[in-house]
């Protein structure tokens, strides 16, 4: 290779020939102890490469780590993604926008509201409507109860993945309750459908907004309930305090967002920082923590739940009659441009970028999924913590499949 | 501070704390439901098996347009009726149920009210020993049920 | 055939073998599994038979019907002596245990509740569950899989370890009773009117949590727990096989239990013996007190079980030899004072027994007291809650 530009770190790379020469550049790349070349001793560090793979007890998606561990201990995390994909974006290139409403449902699968949402915010973006209050009001209290139960979910599988079997049950308890709402608002619970552009499909039943209220008051105390049997419990604390330590400028650096960066001392809430729908008229406080171990997520996350609960109980009072679905053209057309638009989904920032070309179809609609940007920080999480901990981590950055993968 | 912290610590609070919200729920009311003994009322908007109504379709084929994975499918062909006007006639009218993702764009889409084709009929039980055959519902098992073995309807709902 | 002493002891001995098995087989799975359902808000198994009752034998016909596979290169005869390794040792400690109190048949005081009343029993327990650490590490190095070799590695190291904070409670108690034979311990709480375990309240403890950790429970499985990388020593052991692990375990946590309710719950005495105004509770017969406290700490166990989340390995490891040998070490300095304090008498006991409870009641009262003032300031702290 006698070339004069410089030779970049990639050539230098492929220029390795040897199984050898790769072996230690990679091994001494990634910080370790530097290994010989003869066979181990029993002094010697071994290092295995575990594959933590596809399917796992731990109920997160398929995905795939490939961990390089020295004993116990991890030196090098690197997920492999992809077992979800569907090709999500591209379906979006190939139908109407309002065809692509359903496809978004299955993102986060969790939050299927939220993902709607997003996906409507943008396109009315795109077109320049306004949507009536009352379809944004009814539209926040959706949002919140996904929240609610996103972080339901969340509850329930981290607490199984440390050893604790029953807040899980507790959570769908909630749950089921918060699903049979969505049955009756819109006929479906987990892949809702509940939205479209310009508005809401259909206006609210008789007596949902009764139901709904004596639910939220009945929440607090069920979420004491569960606070009771984990955040004071010593072995909860020992588990989590100071597993997965991110500072507020790595988060920033990583772009990981929502409870994450919120509990690393980043105040920052889409809700508040660029109010959309009727944020801006409703008081509900941030839950920021400072030391951005897994402990404070989970008590930023428990927060959240109770400041959901207050939200929806706001927009409850705040609602009056009137429609829930602005004018639209029937066939959607918008002009030629590009647009993002984004929500504070319960994992994060979810946004949507919308390319149109005048068509009735988007000539590019990508996806924005905080937990594939998310889980792009597992490895300096998880650096220098034990096998054990990996588990726990995955479930603090509380990520969803459908969304890593598409 | 650290002394009284230290005495949770030592009477295992925290543990007797947890232990108490189990012990109490010991005795709570159960949530489950004795399927299939018991079941769940379904909501009305509830979205579950297809029904057709072949009278009232006026064979625009919206529902196949706005269909996002494409699984209706309509033939339909002109012919004389009596009073000597062209109408349309269905050949077909087929519904993949493997695919469905029962997401009601079919529903909404159509115009007539009400409607010809709808979903929200509280039957979720179609399961089926077979994909082909049992999964592929054409006009008959789509008007009928009765032609369609393995659906079990819950409530039928007449109208859309 | 005469009934000698020695018939009588390969009877017992038959019962127990019988019975035991089949009580773990089909009562304590069962129990166990509603009871952690009616906890979680949600019934248990009670579709095989009236209520669920039939679900051990249901659980026992398809562990005995299932395939029998052995890996390709494990270590055949070391394989199949691995389960029966775990569960033998639990058995046998079940001979020492007094279920009953000694009777008079004609003539002869016979201690007719106990398989083999040796005066070494509280020795003979200790060695014996001992040797139930060996079915778990040949279990994982036979099955030919780094993995379970890790996890029973880690398992035994466990096992081993909380053995010496169990034996160091016990050994309090044997100050307290002067001899090591189990009949002659409960015989004592009898004569003194004192449980055991209100002067060692702490060895109680200290017992109790080894015991949770001897047997690989919540919360200290972390070697047998599903959602870990490392899926235990008995991940290559199918049917038969592994009912007997299962059996092992269940009968090991049926010793502890019992060794618990005899050594200081005062076996099958009823409580406070020596107070005649409670005669009435003896229309229980001793072992239904046996029963019924047994019962109780099978069902401690399962509580802790649902409840608790799990001690990653490292810390439990911390647990028992940075915290309970110290504390079992200076518990046992305490009851050494208390008894030196009234030499001959064990007034001293009794004393002590006050001095705990009281300390324990006092602490526990001040800690929620601490609680409920405190929660005003966490409350305000915290955001509101949806009621603002």
């Amino acid at each position: 290779m006698s070339d004069e530009r410089p030779i970049s770190e990639t050539e230098k790379g492929l220029a390795l020939r040897t199984a050898e020469e790769l072996r230690t550049a990679a091994l001494s790349a990634a910080e370790s102890v530097p290994v010989s070349l003869h066979p181990p001793t029993l002094f010697d560090v071994q290092e295995m490469e575990l594959n933590f793979g596809p399917q796992h007890p731990s109920t997160h998606g398929v995905l795939r780590l490939v961990v390089r561990v020295d004993g116990e201990k991890i030196i090098e995390t690197k997920p492999d993604i992809g077992y979800l994909h569907r090709g999500t974006e591209k379906l979006f290139e190939t139908e109407t926008y309002p065809m692509g409403i359903p496809h978004t449902d299955r993102l986060d699968y969790v939050a299927a509201a939220t993902n709607n949402h997003a996906y409507c915010l943008t396109v009315e973006k795109l077109l320049g409507v306004e949507i009536p209050r009352r379809a944004q009001l009814v539209r926040v209290i959706l949002d919140e109860l996904q929240r609610l139960s996103s972080h339901l979910v969340w509850l329930g599988t981290s607490g199984i993945d440390l050893g604790a079997v029953t807040p899980f049950w507790y959570a769908f308890r909630e749950r089921e309750q918060i699903l049979d709402f969505f049955e009756e608002y819109c006929g479906a619970r987990l892949t809702l459908n509940c939205m479209r552009i310009g508005g809401l499909p259909f206006d609210l039943t008789a007596g949902w907004i009764e139901r709904l209220t004596e639910f939220i008051d009945d929440l607090p105390s069920r979420i004491d309930d569960y606070e009771q049997l984990l955040t004071e419990n010593r072995i909860w604390k020992k588990r989590t305090v100071d597993v997965g330590v991110i500072s507020g400028e790595e988060c920033i650096e990583w772009g990981v967002t929502g409870p994450v960066l919120r509990a690393s001392g980043v105040e920052w809430d889409l809700r508040r920082a660029q109010p959309y729908e009727c944020y801006d008229e409703l008081d509900f406080a941030i839950p920021t923590r400072v030391n951005g171990d897994t402990y404070d997520r989970y008590v930023v996350r428990v927060q959240e739940m109770r400041q959901s609960a207050r939200i929806i109980k706001q927009c409850l009072d705040l609602l009056e009659p009137g429609e829930v679905r602005g004018k639209v053209p029937r066939v959607i057309k918008p002009l030629a441009e590009e647009v993002y638009a984004s929500i504070e989904s319960p994992k994060g920032e979810l946004g949507f970028y919308c390319v149109s070309n005048g068509t009735n179809r988007p000539y590019r609609m990508h996806v924005r999924p905080p937990s594939f940007i998310n889980l792009q920080a597992l490895p300096r999480l998880a650096k220098g913590h034990l096998v054990s901990d990996l588990v726990a981590l995955i479930g603090t950055i509380d990520i969803v499949l459908g969304e890593v993968d598409r | 501070m650290a002394l009284k912290k230290w005495l949770d610590k030592l009477t295992l609070l925290d543990l007797f704390d947890g232990l108490s919200v189990t012990g109490r729920h010991l005795f709570k009311k159960k949530v489950t439901i004795q399927y299939p003994e018991q079941k769940k009322l379904p909501s009305d908007r509830f979205r579950g098996m297809f029904r057709l109504d072949e009278e009232r379709c006026i064979k625009c084929t919206l529902c196949a347009i706005e269909c996002p994975i494409n699984i209706i499918y309509i033939d339909w062909h002109n012919e004389k009726n009596a009073q000597g006007k062209s109408v349309k006639v269905l050949d077909r009218f087929d519904v993949d149920l493997k695919r469905c993702m029962f997401c009601q764009l079919c529903e909404e889409a159509c115009p007539t009210n009400p409607k010809s084709i709808w979903l929200t009929t509280k039957t979720y039980e179609m399961a089926a020993y077979d994909r082909n055959e049992s999964l592929y519902l054409d006009i008959r098992k789509l008007t009928d049920w009765r032609a369609a073995p393995n659906v079990k309807p819950f409530t039928v709902v007449e109208q859309g | 055939m005469k009934l000698t002493p020695a018939v009588l002891t390969y009877l017992k001995v038959l019962i127990l073998v019988a019975v035991v098995p089949a009580i773990v087989g089909f009562v304590i799975v069962l129990a166990e599994r509603r009871l952690m359902g009616f906890m979680q808000v949600r019934l248990g198994p009670n579709r095989v038979g009236p209520k669920g009752l039939l679900q051990g034998v249901a659980d026992l016909v398809k562990l005995v019907t299932k395939e029998d596979i052995t890996p390709a290169q494990a270590e055949k005869a070391v394989y199949f002596l691995a389960p029966v390794l775990a569960v033998i040792p639990s058995l046998t400690a079940l001979a020492v245990i007094p279920f009953g109190p000694a009777v008079q048949i004609g003539k002869i005081k016979t201690p007719l509740w106990v398989a083999a009343d040796v005066n070494i029993g509280l020795l003979f327990l200790l060695a014996i569950t001992s040797i139930g650490v060996y079915g778990i590490i040949l279990g994982g190095w036979a099955s030919n899989n780094k993995y379970s070799l890790l996890g029973g590695l880690r398992s035994a190291a466990q096992l081993v370890s909380y053995e010496v904070p169990m034996g160091l409670a016990l050994v309090s108690v044997l100050l307290m009773t002067r001899s090591l034979s189990m009949v002659e311990i409960v015989e004592r709480q009898g004569r003194l009117g004192l449980w055991f375990v209100f002067p060692g309240l702490l060895a109680f403890f200290l017992y109790f949590v080894s015991g949770v950790a001897e047997t690989n429970r919540n919360p200290f499985d972390l070697p047998e727990a599903e959602s870990e990388l490392v899926s235990g020593f008995n991940t290559e052991y199918s049917g038969v096989k592994f009912a007997f692990f299962f059996l092992g375990e269940y009968a090991a946590m049926i010793v502890i239990s019992c060794v618990a309710v005899t050594v200081f719950f005062g076996g099958w005495l009823p409580p406070f013996p020596s107070v005649a105004a409670l005669k009435f509770l003896g229309v229980i017969p001793p072992f239904g007190w046996f029963l019924i406290k047994t019962g109780f700490f099978l069902f401690c166990y399962i509580w802790f079980r649902s409840t608790f989340p799990r001690y990653r390995f490292d810390q439990l490891m911390a647990l028992g030899w940075k915290w309970m040998i110290p504390i079992a070490l200076a518990n046992i300095v305490i009851v050494a004072l208390a008894i030196l304090a009234t030499p001959g008498r064990s007034h001293g006991l009794f004393v002590l027994s006050y001095i705990f409870g009281g300390l324990f009641v006092l602490m526990y009262l001040l800690a929620k007291l601490r609680q409920r003032l405190t929660r005003r300031e966490r409350l305000a702290a915290a955001p509101a809650s949806a009621s603002e």
